[in-house]
């Protein structure tokens, strides 16, 4: 499947990434599409197009704090998590957005 | 002045000592009473209290107060003659008795104690930190200096006995003081002890005690009932200060009881075995004197003075002291194990093993900060864009010199000679300054010495230079302006400072100079005084370096005429500021006004340093401004050559400005005098990013092998010291908070052993990350509830965008999740190897495809502070 996901932690130093890595790596190794974006320390990054989203059949969105510009997500299904679940759980959550 | 009747006389003044008339200047003014045989009497117009002005406990009793009006009245046959001196010694000499206002310290608080110490659930007392500094020893607790006379005093004697027998305990105890003064040639306790004979000779209390005996008390008595009169009557005073003199009183009074006792009914004095902490109410200069330095370990004061005596000399000798701990004797029991923490004003009572721990890892921390520092104040200071500042010191004398240049001095850039003529009735003679100047020369060892030529006038007086009494002394005759009147003196120095330059390299300095004319007049002295010397066939520098201070704002826009005569220049905050803002620098309530790194200020400086960089001339700062850390990247963005501070902070400055980037620096500068105000100034210097060169983020420093850390807190701990030793934070109290208040949130153990602690903080000043290897591994609260066994420390500062870095940090976040990574890391067990591996890792993932970014995120050789690998590595980062 084809995914889109958003990681924000509080400082967005080091969990923001660490997540993003988690989801990435675990949707390839599953055999599906996915772009992460982080919201961090360094503001937004690989920021995702009204066109990903669109195109993508769920959002995840492993947020501490609120997620900027959410609402690019009201037409989508969407899973929320802790950050810490898609860094300790990465594969579960994935599940979460197929069941 | 002269009244009704020929043999009165009398005058009125303003008290113009800042702490009032305490115990040292009324010593000195009943010294000069004591001359003559009318009777003196002192009156505080502002209470109506009156007191003999040859008795310094009834003055401190008359409770003279800052800007109180008095009024002095002479009676007698050389009234005239004592009028005459008293006055001329209170209006010149007085104010020079006083000392700087004591700091206002504050009480310890359980807020302020660092995470290690609240969890160890302590139970400890908060006073106030008086003198800095850790110590730990066995209680022993001292009774209190309240005067009882016990069995003697209900007996007395014949009053001719009683008056023989306290005779001989004053004189006993007046010839201990003495012997103690003879023996002892530090500043601080021979003053100390200079007033304590001045107490034993004091005609108020000798009459007070006479008194009594003849109205048949005994001596013991006596001495008891005259001791609580003054004490009770220096209670009273309104200034805290005077207060604190009670204990001086109590002190003599005691010594004096004991000796007119029958011997054993007085307390034998306790002699110290094993490391001690001495509590007590109060604690008088001569009993703490008495302690063997060797044991004597700390020191806790129930009353809350922290400018009596004693803890004058507590600072003076370096001993950890805390006061104002109510009711201390009875909070110890003797023989308890004590901490006394004076750094942060606390006081641990039968201390904990956790507590020793932590203080002995504290002293690990500060010793290693201390190993790094020192590597930096041998060398010379160095921007890490390869700019040069020489660092001075200010000093006041050739011990001062020896001091100033084992902390790492460049040179003395500021040698106050003046302190050679305070305090004696004539001139220091040419020999004798010679031997001071010619010692701090040695001690230089061939690095410069700027003697500035004596600076004096109404705000330090001497008496043999009859200077006129001025309405407005700093607007008034000092520095260079009362040479004209004194040239033979001026002369004399100069000799004695050119016979120096023949040892090494001097450069004289003028104070005060407003004019082109007095520069040309001090040139042509100069140039007398080596005539004179030529004919005497002395040696000197024939090319002595003559300069001038810039701190008449007037100096600053005459630098091209002053410059084709002048070698060099020295800038002198303290008075410039005062000038320049018309701001009297003693008035404390106007302080915000003359804020040094006020915009106008910081213009003015510029402009002087532009202009003199143009005219190629070597000019320096001296002054308070010069010594603050916070002020350096103005100083270096100013393009000074050099700046001169006290002793102490040069080995941080050094360090600091290794770290600096001069190009940032003058960024920095143009910006601030653009600003409207101070805080505006401030708020550019904390927010900056720009002044700091990029520092590796991770060096060999950084990483902990094998730690001996037991918990979270202090495997955390431990990291935030090793920044601190690196010099990336100057608080490391406050960025551990901030460490905690992130792990707070969640815990950062990510599982497979393995934590990522970090915090964005205004506390860290160099972006960092931290490796400790733990020999037995923690609880951290981790995702996979397993203990952790290695720590990665990401430590970001709060200060402007610093994209490369973050890109650092996120990269290796995600590094991090892969287990191969991981298990390299745990692998290495040596630090260098570790932080090349890291290096080469991370510059791979930052930019693959950009082979010049190797080594682009570490230090991989080790520590080298100024190695060629840092300054690769910040070309890199610009």
């Amino acid at each position: 499947m084809r995914i889109v996901a958003v990681t924000a932690c509080a400082t967005g130093i080091a969990h923001t990434y660490m997540a993003a890595e988690q989801l990435e790596k675990t949707a390839k190794s599953l055999g599906h599409h996915i772009k992460v974006e982080t919201q961090g320390a360094m503001g937004i990054e690989n920021e995702l197009s009204e066109k990903d989203i669109s195109q993508a059949e769920g959002a995840i969105l492993a947020t501490d704090i609120e997620v900027e510009r959410a609402e690019r997500f009201q037409k989508i299904k969407t899973v929320r998590v802790p950050v810490q679940e898609a860094i300790k759980d990465p594969k579960g959550v994935i599940a979460k957005l197929q069941g | 002045m002269n009244s009704e009747s020929s043999n009165l006389r009398e005058f009125v003044f303003d008290c113009g000592l800042r702490n009032g008339l305490h115990a040292r200047p009324a010593s000195h003014l009943a010294d000069v009473a004591n001359r003559y045989g009318a009777e003196c009497q002192l009156k505080n117009l502002r209470n109506g209290l009156e007191g003999d002005l040859k008795s310094v406990l009834a003055m401190i009793a008359v409770d003279v107060r800052a800007a109180d009006r008095c009024r002095v009245r002479v009676e007698g046959e050389d009234s005239e003659a004592a009028c005459n001196e008293l006055r001329r010694f209170i209006e010149q000499e007085l104010p020079g008795c006083d000392e700087p206002l004591a700091q206002v310290a504050i009480k310890g608080n359980a807020e302020g104690l660092p995470r290690g110490l609240r969890s160890a659930g302590l139970q400890c007392h908060f006073g106030i930190p008086v003198s800095r500094g850790v110590g730990r020893g066995k209680a022993v607790i001292l009774g209190s200096l309240a005067l009882a006379a016990g069995q003697a005093a209900e007996s007395p004697d014949s009053p001719e006995e009683e008056r023989n027998r306290l005779h001989r305990a004053l004189t006993q105890v007046r010839d201990r003081v003495q012997s103690s003064l003879v023996q002892n040639a530090d500043i601080t306790q021979r003053a100390i002890l200079q007033a304590h004979a001045a107490i034993l000779g004091d005609a108020g209390l000798r009459r007070e005690l006479e008194e009594r005996i003849a109205l048949g008390r005994s001596a013991a008595g006596a001495v008891v009932d005259a001791g609580n009169h003054f004490a009770g009557l220096l209670n009273q005073s309104g200034s805290a200060y005077i207060r604190e003199r009670t204990v001086d009183v109590r002190e003599i009074c005691a010594q004096l009881l004991e000796e007119v006792s029958e011997p054993g009914s007085q307390p034998p004095p306790i002699e110290l075995d094993g490391p001690a902490v001495v509590v007590a109410d109060i604690l008088g200069p001569q009993q703490l004197l008495a302690f063997d330095r060797k044991w004597l370990k700390g020191i806790v004061l129930g009353s809350a003075g922290t400018t009596s005596h004693a803890m004058i000399l507590a600072r003076s000798l370096g001993i950890p002291a805390v006061a104002g701990l109510a009711d201390a004797t009875r909070l110890f029991a003797p023989g308890d194990e004590i901490l006394v923490d004076a750094n942060r004003g606390l006081v641990i009572p039968r201390c904990p093993a956790e507590a020793w721990r932590f203080y002995e890892r504290e002293r690990q921390a500060y010793c290693r900060r201390e190993a790094v520092l020192s590597r930096f104040s041998m060398a010379p200071a160095v921007t890490a864009d390869g700019r040069v500042l020489e660092i001075g010191a200010n000093v006041s004398s050739a011990v001062d010199a020896r001091h100033a240049f084992a902390n790492g001095a460049d040179g003395i850039g500021l040698f106050r000679t003046e302190f050679l003529f305070l305090h004696r009735s004539t001139p220091p003679s040419e020999d004798e300054q010679l031997a001071v100047y010619e010692t701090a020369v040695g001690a230089a060892g061939g690095r410069p010495v700027i003697l500035r030529t004596v600076d004096v006038g109404g705000d330090k007086p001497l008496p043999y230079l009859e200077l006129p009494l001025e309405r407005n002394p700093f607007l008034g005759c000092r520095g260079v302006r009362m040479y004209a009147g004194h040239e033979e003196m001026l002369r004399t120095q100069l000799r004695a400072v050119l016979r120096a330059s023949a040892a090494g390299m001097v450069k004289v300095m003028a104070p005060m100079v407003s004019s082109l004319d007095e520069a040309l007049w001090f040139k042509h002295q100069v140039a007398l005084a080596k005539s004179e010397l030529l004919a005497r066939g002395a040696g000197f520098d024939t090319a002595i370096p003559i300069g001038a201070m810039i701190e008449v704002p007037s100096a600053a826009f005459i630098l091209g005429a002053l410059s084709a005569e002048l070698d060099f220049f020295s800038i002198g905050t303290n008075d410039l500021s005062q000038y320049f803002f018309a701001v009297d620098r003693e008035n404390a309530g106007l302080a915000e006004l003359s804020d040094v790194r006020h915009p106008g200020f910081l213009a003015l400086l510029k402009q002087i340093a532009d202009e003199l960089g143009m005219l190629g001339k070597w000019v320096g700062m001296c002054g308070e401004m010069a010594g603050e850390a916070r002020n350096l990247p103005l100083l270096v963005g100013l393009g000074l050559n050099e700046i001169s501070a006290v002793a102490s902070e040069i080995p941080a400055l050094k360090e600091k400005a290794a770290h600096l980037s001069a190009a940032g620096c003058r960024k920095l500068l143009a910006e601030a005098v653009r600003c409207g105000t101070a805080t505006e100034v401030d708020r550019l210097l904390c927010g900056s990013a720009e002044v700091q060169a990029p520092r590796p983020l991770l060096d060999a420093g950084l990483v902990t092998l094998n730690s001996a850390s037991r918990d979270k807190d202090e495997a955390i701990r431990e990291m935030v010291d090793a920044l601190y030793a690196a010099g990336r934070t100057d608080d490391p109290q406050r960025l551990e908070d901030a460490i905690w208040a992130r792990e707070a949130v969640y815990a950062t153990g990510l599982g497979f052993g393995l934590a990522v602690p970090h915090c964005k903080s205004d506390a860290v000043s160099a972006n960092s990350i931290g490796v400790l290897k733990l020999k037995h591994a923690v609880e951290w609260g981790s995702l996979d509830g397993k203990p952790v066994s290695m720590v990665i420390l990401l430590a970001m500062r709060d200060a402007g965008p610093d994209g490369f870095h973050m890109q650092v940090f996120s990269r290796l976040a995600r590094m991090l999740m892969d287990e191969s990574f991981r298990a390299r890391l745990m692998s290495i067990a040596d630090r260098h190897e570790l932080v090349s591996q890291i290096g080469e890792e991370l510059n791979a993932a930052v930019a693959p495809a950009d082979e010049g970014q190797a080594n682009g995120a570490t230090q991989p050789q080790g520590s080298g502070v100024h190695g060629t690998d840092e300054v690769k590595w910040a070309r890199i980062q610009g």
